[in-house]
């Protein structure tokens, strides 16, 4: 009768526009901190599943409360405004989303925040847009495999012209043809060795298992077409390389892979240059699938922060 | 009343009303037997019904999104059609609107006594007569017909600490409208045909909802659709239209027989239909995995839906397949020491069908309860008649069951079997009727041959269907049209008749 359990409920956020935001919160409400993760483009909540089975002990004891939950558009969340037209859809949406996330599931008490590739990207976004919140509420930011900008291709090369000229009308034709595409992508689903190899190259360092790249490739395989397109240029007009300085309020936990290809260590040494008391790790071996490759690396970056929110009280 | 008896225990209860049959219960099973009764001329005749009103599993059912797994056409009394179902498939209240309608039209009311839930029947073989009393009073009927039903009395389940639970608990049986479920974290315990209806009627104005999950179902599209006035309107003046339509569902449904008690491999493509639907509906690979049966297809009930999978998607909805350890004053806690928050807890954990509880309240002539008799699983005569009761007839009793077609068909050939069986009583001047312990014998014999190798016995899943020794005695295992020519005249020969003539003391054996 008196095993320790660990507390667990699921919640729909609704955000302002109508989105249902599929969020799961796990530990105590009583606890003295939370911890929020947002995940990256094309994934959902399970991409952290590694870091959360590592923090149970933690929640279990009524030290941690833990809230992960999918992103407008990926795993069970909806699209809400943008159901039908994507055109408008921005990074700073996702930024509004987590503080509506915050603001119902963690109305008070200390926040740290996580965020992974464009989950990172989302706490940028929620800082410029309500930079009151960081300091007193929020008070401690790990950003992952992540960039404040200057994602889109340069335009040097030929071929990069040509994806900067050609890539708004392959998204539109891509958010059109969504389901036939699907039914392509079927073709060759997680389990086929092309798949993993391909997923393996793009997004995994040099120590990851068959295991992770099998997890990581369903969890994308799970997310819709209609996602990876319309959040494509979102990602691209992604800039908040001037507006970081709210984030200066805060300790950050800067984790970037060697061989990121996606979000390349620069985007990460850029932002530890903006951010000069961040702590910043550029972890070897290792892709952009950081949260997976390196969970124990993650959650030894993330229990930094939550020591630092919960004993600094008067600090903050 | 007519009995010379002494001894008051033995003896009839003396202010009773006397009548020639008493039909327990008044769903589909007791008013189509009243109903033939009353055709033929019949009105010595009594239903006793514990609810204020007829009706049975349709009455009881109200929880939000009950509907019915066969179309409607085919769901109905072959003498009643209703051309004006709203749905292909119908909801719980135009059901119990049809029964109702259904009940007054033929004038079954009149012999309804609402209020009379039957404590105890018994057999006196001198007085030749069942003794049957309820709560709304006592009876003495020559023949004792029991249309109680298999889905009449709802299972709890034995989970620790469900009685110390400080919310609301709930069996979908037994559904508490006044209860509002609005803004609440609800957990629904089972995933069967109950539950796959009422998970998507909650999902949208709970909270949360839980689905705890012991053994996923096979779900299949269902092609529901509202009929079309003009359709309804054909149906009024088309002579044999709506029979035509009827016929072709049920010969379509048959179909289904062939991949379930004949050849398994016609199953394939119903089973990849199943993949298909659940492919199609849930894109997350764990929660698909978790909804996907380990058992071939029609070994449980294969359930229809195209708003289960989303609902147990939805962004307020989790399904736990960690088996439940335990219900807190406030919360249900898994087998994987994650413990939820929970308002409500609907139970939508099926029905005693392999233990009927109406069994335990009909003794026969030697004082055995027919739980008793039954206690190595149930055995009868044509799944209608039971040695040792005589003049007792079983309506939707043992191995009539059937989970691909309309239950209505089976009634409708069983409540012809008794009927046959009353007017040959009466041809033949009999006072009781009694069936032999070697056409018990045979029939489960038959049964068990034709049930060697189904899907429900080799399907590698454990089913509501079998009972707790693995025999299915509670489906009929074969094509339905082969029950209703087994059943379409009394097998006299399997029978003992006693004239009415004969000497009271006389066991005819």
């Amino acid at each position: 009768m008196s095993a320790p359990t660990l507390l667990r409920r699921v919640a729909a956020v609704r955000t302002p526009d109508g989105a249902e935001l599929h969020a799961v919160v796990d530990g105590s409400d009583d606890a003295p901190v939370t911890l929020v993760l947002a995940h990256g483009w094309t994934l959902a909540q399970a991409a952290w599943d590694d870091v959360a089975d590592l923090l149970k002990p933690r929640i279990a004891d009524g030290a941690l409360r833990l809230i992960r939950y999918d992103q407008r558009g990926h795993g069970r969340s909806t699209w809400g405004r943008y159901a039908d037209d994507v055109a408008e859809l921005s990074i700073d949406q996702l930024g509004a989303d987590l503080g509506d996330v915050i603001d119902q599931l963690a109305p008070s008490g200390p926040v740290v925040l996580g965020g992974h590739s464009m989950g990172g990207m989302t706490i940028m976004c929620l800082a410029a847009a309500r930079p009151e919140l960081f300091g007193d509420r929020v008070r401690g930011v790990a950003l992952v495999s992540t960039s404040a900008g200057d994602l889109a291709p340069a335009g040097e090369t030929l071929a990069e012209r040509l994806q900067l000229r050609f890539a708004p009308g392959l998204v539109t034709v891509a958010i059109g043809g969504a389901r036939a595409l699907e039914r392509l992508r079927q073709l060759l689903p997680p389990t086929h060795p092309r798949h993993q190899k391909m997923v393996r190259e793009l997004l995994y360092g040099a120590d990851a298992t068959d295991e992770m790249v099998v997890a990581g490739a369903e969890i994308m395989h799970a997310s819709t077409v209609r996602s990876f397109a319309a959040f494509y240029p979102a990602l691209g007009e992604h800039d908040k390389r001037q507006e970081l300085k709210t984030l200066t309020n805060v300790p950050v936990e800067i984790l970037v892979g060697e061989s990121d290809k996606l979000t390349p260590k620069r985007h990460s040494r850029q932002l530890a240059e903006a951010l000069p008391d961040a702590n910043l790790q550029i972890v070897e071996r290792t892709g952009h699938m950081l949260t997976q490759e390196r969970p124990q690396l993650t959650v030894d970056a993330i229990e930094r922060l939550l020591a630092a929110a919960t004993a600094d009280r008067t600090a903050a | 009343m007519t009995s010379t008896l002494e001894s008051p225990s033995t003896a009839p209860a003396t202010r009773a009303r006397n009548v020639r049959v008493a039909i327990i219960g008044s769903g589909f099973a007791g008013l189509g037997m009243a109903i033939a009764l009353r055709r033929r001329g019949e009105h010595d005749f009594v239903v006793l019904e514990r609810a204020d009103d007829v009706g049975g599993t349709w009455r009881d059912n109200t929880y939000p999104g009950a509907a019915c797994d066969v179309q409607s056409n085919l769901y109905s009394f072959s003498f009643a059609p209703n051309p004006d179902w709203p749905r292909s498939y119908s909801e719980q209240p135009e059901i119990q609107a049809y029964l109702q309608a259904t009940a007054d039209k033929f004038g079954v009311r009149e012999h309804c006594v609402f209020g009379a839930d039957v404590t105890s029947a018994r057999w006196h073989d001198t007085a030749r007569r069942w003794e049957i009393r309820t709560t709304s009073g006592t009876f003495l009927a020559q023949v004792l017909i029991s249309a109680a039903g298999a889905l009449a009395d709802p299972t709890y389940p034995d989970i620790p600490g469900l009685d110390s639970f400080a919310g609301t608990t709930m069996h979908s049986a037994r559904w508490d409208d006044s209860h509002d479920l609005a803004g609440e974290k609800v957990a629904v315990i089972g995933t069967g045909a109950s539950a796959i209806q009422v998970v998507p009627a909650i999902q949208p104005i709970v909270d949360s909802v839980t689905v705890y999950q012991r053994t996923p179902a096979w779900v299949v599209p269902r092609t529901d659709h509202p009929v079309k006035p003009l359709m309804r309107l054909l149906y009024r003046i088309v002579p044999g239209l709506q029979k035509a339509v009827r016929s072709f569902l049920y010969l379509f449904r048959e179909f289904l027989v062939l991949g379930m008690a004949k050849r398994r491999r016609f199953l394939k493509p119903v089973q990849k239909l199943a993949q298909a639907h659940l492919h199609k509906q849930v894109r997350d690979p764990k929660l698909r995995a978790a909804l996907t049966p380990d058992y071939t297809i029609g070994c449980k009930r294969i359930l229809i839906s195209n708003d289960y999978f989303p609902a147990v998607a939805a962004p307020n909805a989790e399904l736990v397949t960690a088996g439940i350890a335990e219900v807190r004053q406030h919360s249900i806690v898994d087998r994987d020491g994650v413990e939820r928050p929970t308002d409500t807890i609907v139970l939508a954990t099926g029905f005693h069908v392999t233990d009927l509880p109406i069994a335990e309240k009909i003794r026969g002539r030697d004082g055995r309860t027919l739980a008793d008799v039954w206690s190595d699983g149930m055995l009868s005569n044509r799944s209608s008649t039971v040695a040792g009761f005589p003049n007792l007839f079983l309506l939707v009793g043992p191995n009539v069951g059937v989970g691909h077609t309309s239950m209505v068909y089976m009634i409708e050939s069983q409540v012809a079997y008794v009927d046959d069986a009353l007017q040959t009583m009466d041809a033949e001047g009999l006072a009781v009727l009694e069936t032999t312990e070697q056409a018990q014998r045979a029939y489960r014999d038959l049964i068990a041959a034709k049930s060697k190798g189904t899907v429900w016995l080799t399907g590698g899943c454990a089913s509501w269907y079998l009972d707790k020794h693995g025999h299915n005695t509670t489906l009929w295992p074969d094509f339905t049209f082969r029950f209703r020519k087994l059943t379409r005249t009394l097998d006299r020969e399997n029978y003992i008749g006693t004239p009415a003539d004969a000497p009271a003391t006389e066991v005819a054996a």
